[in-house]
């Protein structure tokens, strides 16, 4: 056999079995997505299924889609935006203030919320912030006379959900390229006579920035997509583009309207995606 | 009979010679050095012996054996590796015994080969450490030991010292030849070390572009450099472009663009366009004198521009017509030269040297 | 000044753990709780973890997660570590096209993941169940698989390998003395990595889920849904705290923070 055709072989054997597990579950699945979000039902037991355009249109014409594709993109930024306000300065305190052991300590404690059930996690909340529920407790134990306020089942609450499953995203990005930076970087920009606030803005920042954005777009991307938070912490209230696209499949059986609905979320994605490629590009090199 | 031979190798890269027809032969026990800067071709010289590059054309014989269609693992090779490539999962004991090992070799042999090789580099008592648990000089000295525990007809050494610190560097050298000389292996190394190639080697072939510029012993090519890259690379050289313009008592005249003259005693043919390098040590500098060279001692005159002062010697850079030349004075008088000081710098005929440009 | 800073920093660590927190310790503390309202005062009761016993749909998916989980670390770690040495030792024409494969599950919202599968498996015939919940876990796992597994071979490069080959091992010799105890922990650190995504992966299995047969997320998820009761709490404690076991476990084989 010769060297060409064992290399050949090799490849082949070795990551075949990924290719070919990835086409039919990734690569089909997203294909047939598409397909179906231009025909007026799934074709399966013997239903004619035509050509049409109507689930793309009524997006754009029917004023629920839009306003609901909009809401879901501004619960995305604004929890994108607390999470980066809250979780960077824990970053930069984790990477450059605390050393050694404890800094260990610390990042291990921020990760390990991630491996528990983030529904549980969610429902918690619901303990949280009802009106009889600790929050609530707790502010009247201090201030009795404090209006009684009920937080669950509003936007807020779903704010906090969401905050909370995915600050630790954030926070751990944001170390890995604020932890990275060289010391002497700063202490060079302090020679040369910058001050603190110089040497946050024009050195730590912008170095720092890969992370931030490597965060914003892991946290971008799956709270666009959520359905399960907002369904538990907004109850009805809360109706998303995800919300939306859920019931399509689980409840109205509307698939293609469901698939087209997925394929404008998409859409939305790569669009963020493209806006922050050239940062991307730059910093974050794809082996 | 020669350990390892090298005929018309050649290995492109796209369009880019890495080796172009590269021939030399390499003797029984030699110490042998590929010395040139990065991307001369020198590893890639080395990698071709030991398998790793296949190369596009030419031969390449291990004991007098072609190697081309011999898998690495068959060539009989040892090599050590420029980060010494210590297997860390496997102690230092597994580590040297692991080419043995995978020969199938019984047990106890191992272990006394094991012994054997870590009393040779001196780590006797250490057989049980992890490689990362030593320091970089004793993970120098098991790497050697890896490579030589198979008793391989030829060992490999890619930049061997060159992780190593300055002072260490230095007692490794000494150590790294004592052992190659107790052994009597066949060794190859790559460097891009000068020092590291005139302390080690035997002989040395000087690399450039793909190419071998020279081969001999570090005294032939340092004293008589064939070129002007060899003439440079290897120590510092001074050069001098002229015309020759003419031959009498065993000197060559070589007129300089400025008028002045030098001599030499390579020959070379009237009217031909040389390059002669002089190397800084050779040159004598004094006072200046006005009469015209005569004789052996080719004499130039220059003003002393720069003085940088070494501990055991003092390199001044002296403008001496439309060049720069660098002179070492040895620190041996209180004999000192100033800045813009008018000075001669005299040397024998001998020590000018014609190289091709 | 700079003891109040970091005075000051410590704290700000301390009120984010909190707020990170405040969910799961509310969450332990009910499940031994009495009230089923979670009623204060507290009052230490093993109540739950009874009933939960008892709780055969709750257990039944529960088996479920862990069969899958335990399938999935499996197959996703011997396919993406394949797929890593495939990437780390070899350059070939189809690479790009199998990395870009590998993005969607990363990049794209799991909502669409999920229901893309749903459309393309009830239509293909593959249908729902646990079969193809196992389809989807594997193709999600499988990127972090060959991420973690490739960063591993990465950091120690092919010098290992040369150096074997040299000494005089084959490829087979060179593979299992020399490649693979190297690879060893990252592979077990993309397993347990895997395990824990498949364990605790809701949307995917949401969709893919048919009647009457669930994992544990999707089974919470329709407690939840119908009406909460205590024993999701117990259940959810003992997961968390095995899930916590675990993440050290990755923590500790991945070298997590840095050498040790």
């Amino acid at each position: 056999m010769t060297s060409s055709a064992r290399r050949l072989r090799a490849i082949l054997g070795l990551s075949g079995p990924t290719a070919l597990w990835l086409v039919v579950t990734v690569a089909l699945p997203l294909a047939a997505m598409l397909v179906f979000s231009f025909l007026t039902v799934v074709p399966m037991g013997g239903r004619e299924a035509a050509f049409t355009l109507k689930h793309y249109t009524d997006f754009f014409t029917r004023p629920l889609y839009l306003t609901n594709a909009w809401r879901s993109v501004r619960l995305g930024l604004e929890v994108t935006f607390f999470c980066a306000l809250v979780g960077y300065p824990a970053a930069y305190v984790l990477a450059r203030t605390i050393k050694g052991r404890w800094r260990e300590a610390l990042l291990l404690l921020v990760v390990l919320p991630f491996w528990s059930n983030s529904l549980v996690r969610t429902f918690s909340w619901t303990m949280v912030l009802n009106d009889n529920g600790l929050l609530a407790r707790a502010v009247h134990g201090v201030l009795p006379f404090a209006p009684s306020f009920d937080l669950l089942y509003t936007y807020p609450a779903i704010v906090i959900g969401l905050m909370q499953a995915y600050l630790p995203y954030m926070i751990l990005t944001c170390y890995i390229s604020l932890q990275a930076i060289d010391d002497s970087l700063s202490e060079a920009a302090y020679s040369l006579g910058a001050s603190r606030f110089d040497v946050f803005r024009r050195v730590i920042l912008p170095l720092s920035l890969p992370g931030l954005v490597a965060g914003s777009i892991l946290i971008f991307v799956p709270v666009l997509g959520a359905f399960m938070e907002p369904r538990i912490l907004g109850g009805q209230q809360a109706i998303m583009l995800g919300t939306l696209i859920e019931s399509q499949f689980t409840a109205s059986f509307n698939w293609p309207l469901g698939a087209a609905l997925g394929f404008i979320m998409l859409v939305i994605v790569l669009l963020i995606m493209g806006l922050f490629y050239p940062v991307l590009k730059k910093h974050i090199s794809v082996d | 009979m020669s350990a390892v031979g090298i005929s018309n190798v050649a290995k492109y890269y796209g369009r880019l010679a890495a080796l172009a027809d590269v021939s030399l032969t390499i003797q029984d026990g030699e110490f042998f050095g590929l010395l040139g800067p990065s991307g001369g071709g020198k590893t890639t010289l080395l990698r071709s012996i030991a398998g790793f590059v296949e190369p596009d054309r030419g031969e390449i014989t291990i004991a007098g054996k072609t190697v081309s269609n011999i898998p690495i693992n068959k060539r009989d090779i040892g090599m050590m590796f420029q980060n010494y490539a210590l297997f860390p999962h496997l102690t230092v004991a597994e580590n040297i015994g692991f080419g043995l090992s995978v020969r199938h070799r019984p047990k106890s042999e191992i272990a006394e080969r094991v012994r054997h090789l870590l009393e040779l580099v001196r780590l006797s008592g250490f057989e049980a450490r992890k490689p990362k648990q030593m320091s970089g000089g004793q993970q120098q000295r098991i790497a050697l030991a890896r490579a030589l525990s198979t008793n391989p007809k030829v060992l490999l050494l890619d930049e061997p010292l060159g992780a190593l610190d300055k002072k260490l560097r230095e007692e490794m050298q000494f150590e790294l030849k004592q052992i190659q000389r107790e052994v009597g292996i066949t060794t190859v190394f790559v460097t891009h070390d000068q020092e590291e190639a005139l302390t080690l080697s035997d002989r040395i072939a000087i690399m450039n572009k793909g190419g071998v510029e020279q081969i001999g012993s570090p005294r032939e090519i340092y004293e008589r450099p064939r070129t002007a890259f060899a003439a440079s690379f290897l120590g510092t050289a001074n050069f001098f472009e002229g015309v020759v313009s003419g031959r009498s008592d065993g000197l060559t005249r070589i007129e300089l663009p400025d008028g002045q003259a030098i001599f030499t005693t390579d020959e070379a043919p009237a009217g031909a366009k040389v390059t002669a390098a002089v190397r800084p040590e050779k040159l004598l500098a004094g006072p200046p004198r006005p009469e015209a060279p005569q004789g052996r001692i080719n004499t130039i005159q220059g003003r002393v521009t720069a003085e940088v002062f070494t501990g055991n010697s003092v390199t001044y850079k002296v403008d001496a017509g439309d060049r720069t030349v660098t002179v070492f004075v040895q620190n041996r008088t209180d004999e000192r030269f100033g800045p813009n000081q008018a000075i001669a710098l005299t040397w024998e005929a001998f020590h000018t040297i014609l190289v091709a440009a | 000044m700079k003891k109040t800073t970091s005075a000051l920093s410590g704290l700000y660590l301390i009120l984010i753990l909190f707020f990170l927190y405040i969910p799961i310790i509310i969450m332990m503390i009910m499940s031994f709780n009495r009230s089923e309202l979670y009623l204060l005062p507290f009052e230490f009761d093993l109540v739950w973890y009874e009933q939960l016993a008892q709780n055969g749909q709750l257990l039944g998916a529960a088996r479920n997660s862990i069969l899958i989980a335990l399938v999935n670390a499996v197959l996703a770690t011997t396919l993406g570590t394949m797929t890593a040495l495939c990437f780390a030792r070899y350059e070939f024409r189809g690479k790009r096209v199998l990395q870009g494969l590998l993005l969607p599950t990363l990049t794209m919202p799991w909502l669409i993941t999920g229901t893309a599968m749903l459309l393309f498996f009830f239509w293909s015939g593959i249908g729902r169940g646990l079969h193809s919940i196992l389809l989807g876990h594997v193709a999600l796992s499988l990127p972090y698989v060959v991420i973690i597994v490739g960063a591993r071979l990465r950091s120690f490069g092919v010098s290992m390998e040369e150096a074997a080959a040299t000494l005089g091992a084959n490829a087979w010799q060179t593979f299992w003395r020399v490649t693979a105890p190297l690879m060893a922990p990252g592979i077990v650190a993309a397993a347990l990595f895997a395990f824990a995504i498949s364990f605790d992966q809701f949307v995917i299995s949401y969709f893919l889920a048919p009647v009457g047969t669930s994992t544990l997320p999707v089974q919470i998820y329709s407690a939840i849904r119908k009406g909460f009761t205590p024993e999701i709490n117990a259940i959810s404690t003992i997961i968390i705290l095995a899930s916590m076991i675990l993440m050290i476990g990755f923590a500790y084989f991945s070298k997590f923070g840095g050498e040790r």
